[in-house]
C-alpha cells in the first residue's frame, strides 16, 4: 500500500502548485455554509425541528456531504485525465498492486474532502453552531466523512475508469449525484419528504453519513434530526459497506478496461 | 531446449497471438527469443503490431494466446517480476506535465522502491545525461517535444532495468542527442548487461545498434536476422529505378536476365539486385528503353537495411 500514499503525496504536491485550485477547494465550502445555510433558512427552516433558527446546525453535516460529493466528482476527472493522457500507463507497469493506483486517488480525494469537512465546521462555529464538546465524536465524524468520501470517490472512479470523455462523465457522474444528495436527510429533515422519497433516503448511505456526523458532532443531534436518529452502529456499518462497496466497484471496472 | 538454455533469453514468446476483435490480429503468432545482453530491433510498417507486441512484454496488456517472457519471468502469472526489472519508453508522450522533470524522475522511482539516496543520485546522473539539468525544475510543460522524450528515457532508465523497450525512442530528437542516447545505451548494455528491445524508423540507427532485426508485418515476424546476413540475402548491388509505362514487361525480362539475382517491386520502386552496379547499368536503361519503360530516375546502391524492409513489406521504411 505504499504505493498509495506516494501517489496520494504526488496528488497533493499538485495542489501546492494549482493555488486556484486550493483556493476553490478552500472557499467554496464556506460559500455553501453561507449562501444556502443562510438563503434557504427562511423557506426549509420552518419545517425545521426546533424552527429556522437551527437551520443551519441541521445542514452543516449535509454539506460536509455534498462537499464530499464535489471532491471525488474532481477526483474522478484527475483519473480521467490520468488515464486519456497515458499517465497511468506508467502506473500500470509498475512493481505495484493495481488496488493502490486507485486506492491514491481515493485516498487524495478523501483529504481534500476532510479539510473541507472540519472548514465547514469552523465556519458553522462562528455563525453560532452549537457543537458537541467531545473529541471522540469529533474523531467518530471524520471516520464517517472518510468513509463515505471513499466510497462515493469508488463510485467517480469507476465511472471514469469506464467512460473515455469528461461530457460522458459527468453525465453518468450527474444522474448517481442528484438522488444520493436530494434522496437523503442531507438538506432537508426525512419526514418532510414524500413517502417514496424517504423510503429512498433510509435505503441511501448519504442519509446515514449525514445523521451520523449529526449525532454525534452537534449538540442536540438527536432533535435536529426529527428525534428519531439512525442509530449509531448503523451508521458505521452502512458507510463502510458503502465504502468497501465503492472501491470494490472501482477496481473491478478498473481491472476489466486493463486487461 | 533446456532450462540454462531458456534462462538466458532475456524475452521469449510462443506462438503470441493478440486479438482485438475477431477481425484485428494485431500480433499473430510471434516466436521471439532475444538473448540477453543483445539489442533487437523491431521494424515494421504502421499497425503491424510492433506497439501491440511490446504491451505484451511489458505486462500492459494480455495476450490472446500463447505465451511469453520478459527477463526469465511469464509476463501474465509473474507479473510483478517482470515489472521490476524492465523499464519502458511508450511510443507516445506520457508524461505528468504538471511535474517538474526532476520530480517525474523522483516519483517513478519511489514507485519502484528506490531510497532517497538511489534517487538522488540516479537523477543527477539521468539528468547529466539527457542534458536537462537546467530545465529540471521546471514544470515539463514548459519542455520541448525533444525535452520531453529525452525526460521519458531518463524515467525509463531510472530503475536500472535489466531489459529495456523502447517505442520509437528517437523520434523528435536531433541527431546530437540521439547520438549521446545511444552511447549511453550501447554503454549500460557493457557494463549491465542490458537486454534491449526497441522499434524505430530510422533504419541506420537499427542498422548500427541492433544486433538482430525483425521485420513484422500483419502481426507476423516476415524476417530475421542480423542486420548483416538481411542485408547480404538482397544481392551484392541494388539497381532502384523510379519511372512508369511498361512495368510488368520490364520486370519480367529483367528476371530472365542472368546478372539479375532479385527484383522487387514496390511502392512505384523497382529493385534490381545485380552482380555488380555500375557495370550493369546501361544494360538496365537499355532493357527499359526496349520495353517502353519511362525511367523517372535511377541509382545504383549497395543493399540496406530499407531495402530489405521494402522486399518483405513492399513499403518504403518512413525515414528521415
Ligand atoms: N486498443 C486497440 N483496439 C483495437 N485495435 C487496436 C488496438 N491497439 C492496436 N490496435 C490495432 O492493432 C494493429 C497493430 O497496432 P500497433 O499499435 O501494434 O501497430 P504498430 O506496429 O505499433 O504501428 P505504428 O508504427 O503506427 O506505431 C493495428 O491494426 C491497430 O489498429
Ligand atoms: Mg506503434
Amino acid at each position: 500500500m505504499s504505493a498509495a500514499f506516494i501517489l496520494w503525496g504526488k496528488h497533493m504536491s499538485k495542489l501546492k502548485v494549482h493555488s486556484e485550485e486550493m483556493f476553490g477547494m478552500l472557499i467554496q465550502p464556506v460559500l455553501w455554509v453561507i449562501l444556502f445555510g443562510l438563503g434557504m433558512k427562511g423557506l426549509v427552516g420552518m419545517g425545521a425541528p426546533g424552527g429556522d433558527e437551527y437551520y443551519i446546525d441541521f445542514i452543516l453535516p449535509g454539506i460536509v456531504a455534498l462537499t464530499a460529493l464535489g471532491g471525488a466528482i474532481g477526483g474522478g476527472v484527475i483519473w480521467l485525465n490520468e488515464r486519456t493522457s497515458g499517465v497511468v500507463k506508467e502506473y500500470l507497469i509498475a512493481p505495484i498492486p493495481r488496488l493502490s493506483i486507485l486506492m491514491g486517488n481515493a485516498m487524495s480525494i478523501v483529504t481534500k474532502s476532510t479539510i473541507q469537512a472540519i472548514l465547514i465546521f469552523i465556519v458553522g462555529i462562528l455563525l453560532g453552531v452549537q457543537i458537541e464538546l467531545n473529541p471522540l465524536g469529533w474523531l467518530g465524524g471524520l471516520v464517517l466523512v472518510t468513509g463515505f468520501g471513499i466510497g462515493f470517490a469508488g463510485i467517480a472512479l469507476a465511472v471514469a475508469s469506464k467512460v473515455d470523455d469528461p461530457g460522458g462523465y459527468h453525465m453518468l457522474i450527474f444522474m448517481l449525484n442528484l438522488p444520493l444528495l436530494f434522496m437523503s436527510n442531507a438538506l432537508y429533515p426525512l419526514e418532510s419528504l414524500p413517502r417514496w422519497m424517504e423510503i429512498g433516503a433510509q435505503i441511501n448511505p448519504t442519509s446515514y453519513a449525514v445523521d451520523g456526523i449529526r449525532a454525534m458532532v452537534l449538540e442536540d443531534g438527536a432533535t435536529l434530526a426529527g428525534g428519531e436518529t439512525l442509530s449509531l452502529w448503523l451508521c458505521f456499518v452502512v458507510v463502510a459497506v458503502f465504502a468497501i462497496l465503492g472501491m470494490g466497484l472501482a477496481y473491478s471496472v478498473f481491472r476489466r478496461v486493463t486487461k | 531446449m533446456n532450462k540454462a538454455n531458456n534462462s538466458e533469453l532475456a524475452i521469449e514468446t510462443r506462438g503470441l497471438v493478440k486479438r482485438f476483435a475477431e477481425d484485428i490480429v494485431a500480433v499473430d503468432r510471434v516466436d521471439l527469443s532475444v538473448p540477453t545482453n543483445t539489442v533487437y530491433a523491431l521494424l515494421g510498417p504502421n499497425g503491424a503490431g510492433k506497439t501491440t507486441t511490446i504491451s505484451i512484454l511489458t505486462t500492459l496488456i494480455k495476450s490472446t494466446n500463447g505465451s511469453a517472457k520478459t527477463a526469465g519471468f511469464d509476463v501474465v502469472t509473474q507479473a510483478d517480476e517482470v515489472r521490476r526489472r524492465i523499464g519502458v519508453t511508450f511510443q507516445e508522450m506520457v508524461l505528468d506535465e504538471e511535474l517538474t522533470g526532476r520530480q517525474v524522475l523522483d516519483y517513478h522511482g519511489r514507485l519502484y522502491g528506490q531510497s532517497k539516496v538511489q534517487r538522488k543520485a540516479k537523477i543527477a546522473e539521468l539528468l547529466a545525461l539527457v542534458e536537462l539539468e537546467e530545465a529540471a525544475d521546471r514544470r515539463c510543460s514548459t519542455y520541448s517535444g525533444g525535452m520531453k522524450r529525452r525526460l521519458e528515457l531518463a524515467r525509463g532508465l531510472m530503475t536500472n532495468p535489466e531489459v529495456l523497450f523502447l517505442d520509437e525512442p528517437t523520434l523528435g530528437l536531433d541527431p546530437q542527442n540521439r547520438a549521446s542516447i545511444w552511447a549511453y545505451i550501447r554503454d549500460l548494455k557493457e557494463k549491465q548487461g542490458l537486454t534491449l528491445l526497441l522499434t524505430t524508423h530510422y533504419m541506420e540507427e537499427a542498422e548500427e545498434m541492433a544486433d538482430t532485426v525483425g521485420i513484422i508485418d500483419h502481426g507476423k515476424i516476415v524476417a530475421e536476422g542480423t542486420p548483416r546476413d538481411l542485408i547480404d540475402q538482397m544481392g551484392a548491388d541494388t539497381i532502384r529505378v523510379t519511372g512508369s509505362d511498361g512495368e510488368t514487361s520490364f520486370t519480367e525480362k529483367l528476371r530472365s536476365l542472368e546478372f539479375v539475382q532479385t527484383v522487387h517491386t514496390g511502392d512505384g520502386v523497382i529493385q534490381i539486385g545485380v552482380d555488380s552496379g555500375n557495370h550493369r547499368l546501361a544494360e538496365v536503361v537499355t532493357l527499359a528503353n526496349e520495353n517502353s519503360y519511362t525511367i523517372s530516375d535511377i541509382s545504383v546502391t549497395k543493399p540496406s537495411l530499407g531495402d530489405v524492409f521494402l522486399k518483405y513489406t513492399g513499403r518504403e521504411l518512413r525515414d528521415k
